[in-house]
């Protein structure tokens, strides 16, 4: 039970980036002088991380154009916080970013369908089960005759979400079950409505849900033979942070004693229904604007400082003193070598140690250092492809360097680049759905919301590609322009 | 020689230049005096090309001196080389105008970064000297739209414009069609007849019989013979002058 998506992969990058950055920083004693209660008081604020695509755990509304997390999840952090006589700040990211952004101390808690397995709990602390619902598997209505629990599904293909309970649970108890992992539960209910998998394990309710808002589907319990307190969800803690462990715990309980939890799910499905009165693409206008907005931001300010970044590894590279053009070569061929994914995540988490930045400032960052590797090497291609008389005539008239870098060659490099630059600029809008992962509310982020809030698998898919579309084509436009201005000879 | 040393703009003593293996220069020995024109002539690859761009620099020499104005110049930091520019202008056989600026822009560049010169100041001076070029009207355009001999002019002003004491020649008409080779010769001559002290690497045997004071032939990385323009035409005494000349005057018949 409990949406424990995190990879294999990502659990091991994420390791390495916080083993990195703890070893460049003295390590606080954890135990000793827990602060962590007195610290959440002092500031008044209770800051929660959580991934907003899963409902009815937690999702997002569309409330008059604005979004708004909420769900069972937020209830009980509403509580918690209600109880702490603190704010509660939402912060939303990822959900493989949750463990990460906990032990960077980005956020306080997270809360999120976390299950707390036993490799989890080496990382992390954690607070009681604060629900146990139970598995289910999602089928197609036609398949309700020969489909009848797990036993049924002997030999077939079993979808669930990659390195999650279910996933072992299938492995483990359907026998020669071909277990097929994907990221996420609405492209997991895709495979199965295209017929590539013939049932879905998930939460009881998230198939009730999911069963409620599509006609074709059906939810069957899984049979599977569960002990409550090994699989249910609880609230991730940093480490050693016991004195706010025990004061969430103590409202874990008094919302069992209420029994809250029912009532929060009544809600959750309430809000869910309003989601899915209109699920019309430009019902979600407000949505895409929101993620376009976040992605020019990104793209603009990334090239930006890309191009300021790359021309100073390009005059580093070229320079004759070994201890610039070394450490220029270095960088490039680094940032070369590594996935942008692992990078935007250790500005984030890694540098996050350190200082803290918003994650937006964080994205931006690491695409802009991430572009500027790229963009030096193009400049360093227009340069070298500047006819070299150029440069012997700025010498003779006994022009500097740096005179004859910034009004001869840079001017000729640039219009040789242009296109190339060009290029590079539509790779960034594109890439930079990469920083969806640590909750930048670009056009990937709003997409896999609205996906997990509408119950509809292609449509926001086909308005992204669009929406993608257009930003690069007009760009490409806008360069064009420019490039035939440029033309003098 | 005529004249004293001590008197040379320019005195160059042993001088060699190697690419790698490739030996170019062997030992250049000659000066150069103020006002006067000097034409370097001599087959192709004999390193003329070469020895003038050492005399600004453009090329380290391996070894030998070049003194100018009493200084050592294979001496010099790249900060005293960059002070060159204003001493010594170059031409070009590709004109090497700056395709990303207009003809006026190309001209006040150098003399407003390096002589500082005030905007004004740099206008005035350069349009003095497109109208004495011939090219006033050409100020505003880009290199792109002018002819060959046009943009060599332009180039010759451009250098100009830093008001040297020297100008290098390395080869300004041979990218020329034929007949736009006679209006840059123009400007160099009358830059001869102004006294400016030239130094020309010419394959053009007229121009060198008319204006120059003395014409060096060069070959082998040495210069072989230094004479007057009449005398090394008329009565060459090298060996390799006598056997250049004669293939010349054959080509020309």
């Amino acid at each position: 039970m409990g949406k424990s998506k995190l990879k294999t992969v990502m659990q091991l990058l994420l390791v390495v980036v916080i083993v990195g950055m703890g070893s460049l920083l003295a390590r606080r004693p954890a135990h000793a002088d827990d602060q962590s209660l007195n610290r959440v008081k002092q500031s008044g604020t209770l800051t929660v991380g959580t991934a907003p695509d899963y409902p009815p755990f937690e999702f997002q509304v569309n409330k008059g154009g604005n979004q708004e997390d909420v769900g069972m999840d937020i209830d009980i952090a509403k509580q918690i916080a209600k109880n702490l006589h603190v704010k509660l700040k939402i912060k939303n990211m990822s959900f493989e970013s949750l463990l990460v952004a906990v032990q960077s101390g980005k956020i306080d808690m997270a809360i999120g369908g976390i299950n707390p397995t036993p490799e989890r709990k080496q990382n992390a602390d954690f607070s009681k089960i604060y629900y146990s619902g139970g598995q289910d598997f999602l089928i197609n209505k036609n398949d309700a005759g020969q489909i009848k629990n797990k036993n049924s599904l002997k030999g077939k293909k079993v979808g669930t979400q990659t390195g999650t309970l279910q996933q072992s649970l299938a492995k483990k108890d359907i026998p020669n079950a071909h277990v097929v992992g994907m990221d996420k539960t609405p492209d997991l209910v895709l495979a199965l409505k295209t017929h590539k998998v013939a049932a879905v394990g998930v939460e009881k309710p998230v198939a009730q849900a999911y069963v409620a808002n599509d006609h074709d589907l059906k939810a069957i319990d899984s049979g599977y033979k569960l002990n409550k307190n090994d699989v249910g969800t609880a609230i991730a803690f940093k480490k050693g942070n016991t004195s706010l462990v025990n004061a969430v715990n103590q409202s874990i309980d008094q919302i069992h004693k209420k029994n809250l939890i029912p009532q929060y799910l009544k809600d959750a499905g309430k809000h869910m229904k309003v989601n899915t009165n209109n699920t019309s693409m430009w019902h979600y206008w407000k949505y895409f604007a929101t993620g376009v907005e976040y992605t020019l931001i990104i793209s603009v300010v990334s090239v930006f400082f890309g191009i300021i970044l790359g021309i100073i590894l390009v005059l580093m590279r070229l320079s004759k003193y070994k201890f610039l053009s070394w450490p220029s070569i270095a960088y490039t061929e680094f940032v070369r070598g590594t996935p942008m994914m692992v990078q935007v995540l250790f500005v984030y988490f890694g540098l996050g140690v350190l200082v803290n930045i918003p994650a937006l400032t964080a994205g931006i960052i690491a695409v802009s250092l991430n572009s500027g590797a790229y963009v030096s090497e193009i400049i360093r291609g227009g340069i070298n492809a500047v006819d070299k008389g150029q440069s012997e005539a700025s010498r003779s008239l006994g022009l500097s360097k740096k005179d004859m870098m910034a009004s001869v060659i840079l001017p000729q490099a640039f219009k040789n680049i242009w296109p190339a630059l060009g290029n590079e600029f539509i790779t960034i809008i594109k890439d930079s759905s990469i920083v969806s992962i640590i909750g930048v509310t670009e056009i990937v982020y709003e997409l896999n919301i609205m996906r997990a809030d509408t119950y509809r698998g292609v449509a926001p898919i086909a308005v992204a590609m669009i929406l993608y579309f257009i930003l690069s084509f007009s760009l490409s436009r806008v360069l064009n322009y420019f490039e035939r201005r440029m033309n003098h000879d | 020689m005529t004249k004293n040393d001590e008197q040379a703009l320019i005195q160059v003593n042993d001088l060699k230049k190697s690419f790698g293996e490739n030996e170019v220069l062997k030992g250049i020995n000659g000066n150069i005096q103020t006002g006067q024109v000097i034409c370097v002539i001599g087959p192709s690859g004999s390193g003329k090309s070469t020895f003038l761009r050492c005399l600004n620099m453009l090329e380290q020499p391996t070894s030998g001196q070049i003194i100018f104005d009493g200084k050592d110049l294979t001496k010099f930091t790249h900060k005293e080389v960059a002070t060159l520019g204003e001493r010594i202008g170059m031409v070009f056989q590709s004109f090497n105008l700056f395709p990303n600026m207009t003809v006026l822009d190309n001209m006040k560049l150098a003399p407003k970064k390096v002589k500082h010169m005030r905007d004004q100041e740099a206008t005035e001076v350069s349009l003095k000297l497109l109208y004495r070029v011939g090219l006033k009207e050409k100020a505003n355009v880009y290199p792109s739209s002018l002819s060959g001999g046009q943009a060599q002019r332009v180039a010759m002003a451009r250098a100009l414009a830093m008001n040297p004491q020297v100008m290098l020649f390395d080869e300004p008409t041979s990218a020329l069609d034929p007949e736009m080779v006679g209006e840059v010769l123009e400007v160099m001559q009358e830059l001869a007849n102004e006294g400016m002290t030239m130094v020309v690497v010419t394959h053009e045997m007229g121009f060198a019989k008319k204006v120059a004071d003395k014409v060096w032939f060069m070959a082998d990385g040495y210069i072989q013979e230094k004479n007057t323009p009449d005398q090394l035409f008329d009565h060459p005494e090298n060996e390799r002058t006598k056997e250049f000349i004669n293939k010349i005057i054959n080509e020309d018949e």
